[in-house]
């Protein structure tokens, strides 16, 4: 580098900083408890909108999953005084778009427009909201749509690993599911539709919010006025039960044989979001896998190559939650890529995160906070966000502080608390027969299904994977047998695999036995063993492990101690 | 359009350096951050045969290092500086881009100069990046139904190989890359009279103008790239195929049909086309088949925006059970009645304000209006355009979208791809179907990258949506920030998270 290139060594300086200015929402509730929230933005001749509702689709009865969504769909299909085609002509002929949609939490009904037609949309909103119509024929057009897109979903490994994360993160809790099913669909009736609207589009329920070029008063009056005929009822509360506990690691492969990726999801239980450990995870999440420049990232992809992307994802909705590490990776690299995430996840909990790290990620949440900000759409999903999920009304303006205040402490604290290695599930979807095999050394319990969810026997795939473990076990085995006597027994064991499964005998001077009901774990063998000495009928119990390269175990007889033995291979 | 609606107009400062590195600056204090792109004038396109997939493959080398920063260092100086950033390439352009709080300025352009100054690169980094872009292919292609489908349909439009060929590339030319290639790449392309960057936020503009002069005015000038030939016979390439796709869980179909450049008054008038037949569910498509005829669950369509000869595209997922060549038909009807009878004023006042909506809407973001003016700049010497061409839009008239109708869509040089899923072309058709198709296995497709499906249903491939070192967020928004989007929080664990 020639001396004029000298400046160039280092990152330059920033320049001195400006102060953001973070907007003070106007927040007003109406006479029937509709809570109003006004920004007022001028910069664009733009108007956006957004109803919020706390109900979604956790709220479904389990027998209609989708119920929230399909209601949510149809408002735009047909009204009193409107059908289908004119509200899609009315809206779009302004330019202007409206659409409904539900999440886990709360159902949205989203509003944009140039301002000129700010009031127009309005309207048409408030429509849709107080008097959707649910025609016959849109509801049993959009019944058969939602099942074909069922089909399209099935289609989509990532679909298949959410799902199998949810159903066993989530357990009896509504979040366990994120999909309706055909049968759920077909049971939704118009009229439980038009019930259901009812009894949870109520205002006391929902949040206004509207960000952009409007006048604050003039439009106050105009939802008011548009919104009064709408009455209070009693709202449904998030009454859950909890997600279950988790004592074992276990394995969910989704067997889609021909997968061109194995896609990996490992999952702890995690929080909700007002959990006072929220930031502290926050920023445990940061460093671990938010972003490419996150300990998962750099490790899988920029060091070993093994995926596109690696990242983890903090999942916290209003009343549970997940901790997850993701990656899509090619198929031969499964189980390395399960080392290097176990790696990283055992990492976090043990060691405390470095000085660099913390102030980096402070730096890096504090900074994108303002860029988040920048569009009407932005604003109104924080807006939305805070209000639907509980969180105080001051958060925007203490977020950066919450942030500049969690400690690599109490990173390293909620590290160990939520990240539990020996606790996870590990979803896979990829092909079967490959990844199970590869999988053994990290996880014993294994349990397969079909892309259709169905628990699938573990035929062809795991016995195949499972061959080389037994062909470890199984042979003949020169074994010492102690007694309680101070004296040990030479025995030979031999552990043959059959057809029917494994069978084995013991022979030794004390007498010998057959081992029936082997079954295979693993490294480890457990049988019984009916064993003839001296004459005598003796039923014993026989388990043995694998040590490296020796066998250890004991034979349990009724009414005496326990026999331990080990030994090798007989050459 | 209402009357009084004005598009509000964007301030343009625009000079080049000695070294022809052409750069706008357009500043905008609302907001403390700063946005700042660079476009580079190689796409796909550029692309010699063997090597398909380069010019995406060299985007991610961009990541790998440079004299003064290290390996994967600019991940980190951004994201450490509070600042988001991507890049992506198309059949046109690469880019790269960032936003960041305001002061971060000099940061960005520190990166963007040493790395078009000084690329390094070392057989180990492109062994790594093979390897994340091969991941990439089977993530967002290969183990996805239709998406590889999408990429045929662009070998059935195009006869040029320039056009043809995928951004992603096939698996082969990707392995067969040497750091040979990688080097000629950077010198032929890589210079900044072959570039444009951009500047949008809050910053002090003499101040930038001097940062820009100090960090890229001592970047040699290169001598000009050889020029491309994406010229194209007015004939489709074939105008029938099927696709075996062992993924897709229903039979689909596309459609495709040859068009001109972006920025010609044809090309314009298919666009407004496009949106009367396919944009929203008051378009003629929608209504007639999955309202009216209920036969479909759903059609979408894209217009190209190419340099070169372009593409209209119009994906179809018909209901089971549904006949495909009755539905193609209902489409073909569709096409000629838009000839035939024009649009309707009520359709063309949806054009008009639809037009202005999004053009508004777009231009709150400073990564958006960088972005856009750098195109602008890049393509056609102009980044006045982002304000101006709204009225080669608005200019239209009914009359004229009547007449594309008829001279380019209502005809038979059109494509018409089948997408057929594996099983059933295994338990219905037997061998000699078989034997005619296409097989998704053994042949390499190529097109323009399409987009990943968000959801339940595909989406049609698309120029503006493509190839990115880190995911499918082109803006580069960061996602759990504070709050991730509703879908992110609410939904999470349907993919990974791109940053």
């Amino acid at each position: 580098m020639n001396q004029q290139d000298e400046f160039r060594r280092h990152a330059p300086a920033p320049l001195p900083s400006s102060e953001i200015r973070i907007p003070t929402p106007y927040q007003t509730v109406l006479p029937n408890g509709l809570t109003l929230v006004i920004v007022e933005d001028k910069r664009l001749p733009l108007v956006s909108y957004r109803l919020a509702f706390r109900t979604g689709d956790a709220h479904d009865p389990a027998e209609l999953a989708g119920l929230t969504d399909l209601m949510a769909g149809l408002l735009t299909e047909g009204t009193a005084s409107r059908t289908s085609l004119q509200i899609a002509e009315e809206v779009e002929r302004m330019g202007a778009t409206l659409h409904a949609g539900a999440g886990s939490d709360f159902t949205t009904l989203s509003a944009s427009a140039l301002s000129v037609f700010g009031n127009k949309i309005l309207e048409l909103m408030a429509d849709v909201t107080l008097r959707p119509s649910f025609p016959e024929n849109e509801v049993e057009l959009t019944r058969q749509n939602t099942k074909e897109s069922l089909k399209q979903q099935r289609a989509q490994p990532s679909f298949l690993a959410n799902e199998m994360v949810s159903r066993v993160m989530f357990g009896d809790h509504p979040y366990a599911r994120i999909s309706p099913t055909p049968e759920s669909i077909d049971a939704i009736k118009r009229e439980r539709l038009v019930e259901f609207h009812r009894s949870v589009f109520i205002p006391n329920n929902a949040v206004f919010l509207i960000v952009g070029d409007v006048e604050r008063a003039a439009v106050e009056q105009g939802v008011s006025k548009l919104f009064s005929d709408w009455s209070q009822r009693d709202p449904i509360a998030d009454r859950f039960p909890q997600p279950p506990l988790r004592n074992t690691r276990t394995a969910y492969v989704i067997d889609r044989p021909g997968s061109a990726q194995s896609n990996i999801v490992i999952s702890n239980r995690g929080v909700y979001r007002t959990s006072q450990d929220y930031f502290p995870l926050l920023l445990m999440h940061t460093v671990l896998g938010a972003t490419a420049s996150s300990r998962l990232f750099m490790n899988l992809r920029e060091e070993k190559g093994y995926t596109y992307g690696a990242y983890s994802n903090l999942d916290t909705r209003r009343t549970a939650g997940t901790l997850r590490a993701t990656a899509e990776v090619r198929t031969p690299v499964t189980g390395d890529s399960l080392r290097e995430f176990f790696y990283e996840l055992e990492r976090i909990g043990n060691e405390p995160v470095t000085e660099k790290e913390i102030s980096d990620a402070k730096s890096y949440l504090t900074g994108v906070f303002p860029i988040r900000l920048e569009t009407q759409e932005g604003m109104i999903d924080q807006l939305v966000q805070i209000k639907m999920l509980g969180l105080p009304d001051d958060y925007l303006e203490l977020y950066r502080a919450q942030i500049q205040a969690v400690t690599r402490e109490e990173i390293q604290a909620v590290a160990q608390k939520y990240i539990r290695p020996d606790e996870a599930a590990i979803v896979i979807v990829g092909d079967g027969a490959q990844v199970i095999e590869q999988l053994q050394p990290y996880c014993t319990n294994i349990e397969l299904y079909s892309t259709s969810g169905k628990r699938k026997e573990q035929t062809a795939a795991v016995a195949a994977a499972a061959a080389p473990l037994a062909a470890n076990l199984t042979g003949i085995w020169a074994l010492e047998i102690q007694t309680p006597f101070g004296q040990d027994i030479p025995a030979t064991l031999t552990l043959e695999k059959t057809d029917a499964g494994f069978s084995g005998k013991v022979e030794s001077a004390m007498g010998q036995g057959d081992l029936a009901n082997v079954s295979l774990d693993g490294q480890q063998f457990q049988a019984t063993l009916a064993f003839a000495m001296e004459g005598n009928a003796i039923d014993a119990n026989i388990s043995g492990s694998l040590e490296g390269t020796r066998m250890e175990g004991t034979i349990t007889l009724k009414n005496l101690p326990e026999l331990p033995f080990s030994g090798s291979r007989a050459e | 359009m209402p009357e009084n609606f004005q598009l509000p107009e964007t301030p343009i400062e625009q000079f080049t350096l000695a070294n022809g590195l052409r750069v706008v600056l357009s500043r905008d204090p609302a907001v403390p951050v700063v946005s700042v792109v660079v476009y580079y004038d190689v796409g796909s396109r550029n692309e010699k045969e063997g090597r398909t997939g380069f010019a995406h493959l060299f985007e991610h080398m961009m990541f790998q290092g440079s004299e003064n920063v290290p390996k994967a260092a600019h991940f980190q100086y951004i994201f450490n500086a509070g600042g988001t950033m991507n890049g992506t390439t198309s059949t046109e352009r690469t880019n790269y881009f960032e936003t960041l709080p305001a002061n971060q300025l000099p940061l960005a352009l520190w990166l963007e100069s040493d790395r078009m100054r000084s690329l390094k690169v070392t057989q180990e980094n492109l062994d790594n990046q093979r390897q994340a872009v091969q991941e990439e292919k089977r993530l967002r292609y290969d183990n996805q139904p239709y998406i590889n489908a999408f990429l045929l349909i662009n070998e059935l439009i195009f006869k040029n190989p320039a056009n043809a060929h995928s951004t992603i590339g096939s698996m082969e030319d990707l392995d067969a890359a040497t750091i040979d290639d990688i080097r000629g790449f950077f010198r032929v392309y890589y210079a900044p009279n072959n570039a444009v960057l951009t500047i949008v936020g809050d910053f002090d503009s003499n101040q930038a103008k001097q940062l820009v002069e100090t960090y890229f005015g001592s970047i040699p000038r290169q001598p000009v790239p050889p020029p491309v030939d994406v010229s194209e016979p007015p004939e489709v390439h074939k105008s029938q195929d099927s696709y075996l796709d062992k993924l897709a869980p229903a039979p689909a179909f596309i459609l495709g049909w040859k068009i001109p450049p972006r920025r010609t008054p044809d090309h314009y008038a298919l666009a407004l086309a496009g949106d009367l037949l396919f944009a929203g569910e008051s378009s003629r498509l929608y209504q007639k088949l999955v309202k009216g005829d209920e036969s479909v669950v759903s059609i979408q369509g894209e217009v190209d925006d190419r340099r070169g000869p372009s593409a209209l595209y119009i994906f179809a997922l018909p209901k089971p059970g549904e006949d495909i060549p009755t539905i193609r038909e209902q489409i073909f009807n569709e096409i000629k009645r838009l000839a035939t009878d024009g649009p309707s004023d009520d359709e063309m006042e949806k054009l008009r304000n639809t037009l202005s909506n999004d053009s508004v809407r777009g231009r709150q973001s400073t990564l958006y209006r960088a972005q856009r003016i750098a195109e602008y700049t890049l393509y056609d010497g102009d980044p006045h355009l982002f304000d101006h061409e709204l009225d080669f839009y608005l200019q239209v008239t009914a009359e004229q979208i009547k007449a594309v109708c008829t001279n380019y869509l209502d005809v038979a040089n059109r494509v018409m791809l089948d997408v057929i899923p594996a099983t059933e072309a295994e338990s219905e058709t037997g061998a000699a179907a078989a034997a005619s198709q296409t097989n998704g296995a053994a042949r390499q497709p190529a097109a323009p990258a399409p987009q990943v499906p968000a959801g339940p249903t595909p989406e049609p491939p698309s120029a503006s949506k493509v190839e990115t070192p880190l995911g499918d967020s082109s803006d580069g928004t960061p996602e759990a920030v504070p709050l991730s989007d509703p879908t992110a929080t609410v939904e999470p664990g349907s993919g990974p998270v791109h940053p």
